[in-house]
């Protein structure tokens, strides 16, 4: 095999595995008393990966990387917004905590670049999911990653 | 041409595809050209067939006894009244299915480039209110709603205005519910502790 098709097998084994989040693999989360628990969960997708929108649910904001996951704990008996954005969109979920567990699966759609060239960095959603499908999407895609930016912990 | 020239370049080609995958965040200005785009572009909204009625009270004062006052039918917040015998219980719930065109599709479809939808936010309302006095039910309602807005590369939607907009749908069909049983209701809440009434349900 010649320098060249090493150098191609290089890249792109480097490019399919260097966006992935790293880290233990799905726990569950026993929330405090009068609290509940929001699972915030990204799948790898190649396109977008590099890209990391802020996640804020409550007072606690993170930034979950492909293949990630974070376990929001919030007050229970409340509404409590969840919101994530990236330069060009956002999205917007209202959460009714007395539901113990709810599960949000973090996806990052198409946008448009100023160039008319499609890339994947325009419209984060946070699309809640039946615990169903969720619990077994989480622990087959996500581990947990520690948070790049945390900007306020709840009490 | 040799064959290494050949294989470098498409190295190369490919190292430029796979690092489009990863690339950082557009600049603002691409930002502030595609949100003017997404204004001019017109969505797809099916609106929920509910004939508009205006809101009234109802002949009788209630007390809610489940459910958030801030978030129930209009015509049964107009209703509430802390002392009264008669109580409403209303449940709201909602279910989402959201749909998204897959990427290695739109990626390639020119369709997707002249505003052609790229994904859909679904939400389906459930609610019930159940009117009683005492051990008595005096009406049971339920209604379903169905809101979906679709997304493409240039209009964004938020899945809060689509659960507000099912939720909004799903109070006023409670509310025509209830308008069309109105005198029964009246009937019902005046002849109360007079004699027993059959409920109806909807």
């Amino acid at each position: 095999m010649n320098r060249a098709r090493l150098l191609l097998l290089f890249g792109v084994a480097i490019h399919m595995i260097g966006c992935a989040v790293q880290g233990a693999p799905f726990e569950r989360v026993s929330p405090p008393p009068a609290h509940a628990v929001i699972y915030v969960y990204r799948p790898y997708e190649y396109f977008g990966s590099g890209l990391k929108p802020e996640v804020t649910c409550g007072e606690d904001t993170v930034r979950i990387g492909p293949g990630g996951y974070h376990a929001f704990i919030v007050p229970a008996d409340q509404k409590v917004t969840c919101t994530t954005h990236s330069d060009l969109a956002a999205d917007e979920v209202e959460i009714h905590t007395s539901t113990r567990v709810t599960y949000l699966r973090e996806d990052i759609g198409w946008g448009l670049t100023g160039v008319a060239a499609i890339q994947s960095n325009g419209q984060p959603h946070l699309n809640p999911i039946d615990s169903d499908a969720a619990q077994t999407e989480i622990q087959s895609c996500c581990v947990q990653e520690q948070p790049e930016q945390q900007t306020q912990q709840t009490p | 041409m040799d064959r290494n020239g050949i294989v470098m370049r498409c190295t190369l080609a490919l190292t430029a595809f796979l690092a489009a995958g990863c690339a950082a965040q557009q600049s603002p200005q691409s930002q502030s050209q595609a949100q003017s785009q997404s204004q001019s572009q017109s969505q797809i909204f099916i609106e929920p067939k509910v004939a508009e009625m205006p809101a009234h009270p109802l002949p009788f004062k209630g007390r809610l006894v489940e459910g958030d006052p801030q978030e129930v039918p209009p015509a049964v917040a107009m209703s509430l009244s802390s002392n009264s015998p008669v109580t409403f219980t209303y449940r709201e719930e909602l279910t989402h299915d959201d749909y998204r065109e897959p990427k290695y599709i739109t990626a390639f479809d020119p369709a997707t480039l002249i505003g052609s939808p790229v994904g859909e936010v679904g939400v389906t309302a459930f609610a019930s209110l159940s009117i009683s006095d005492g051990d008595r039910i005096l009406g049971d309602y339920t209604a379903k709603e169905h809101v979906s807005k679709s997304y493409s590369i240039y209009s964004q939607v938020t899945h809060k205005e689509v659960d507000d907009a099912a939720r909004a749908a799903v109070r006023r069909r409670i509310d025509e519910k209830l308008f069309s049983d109105e005198a029964r209701l009246a009937q019902a809440v005046a002849g109360a502790g007079k004699s027993p009434t059959a409920s109806i349900g909807q």
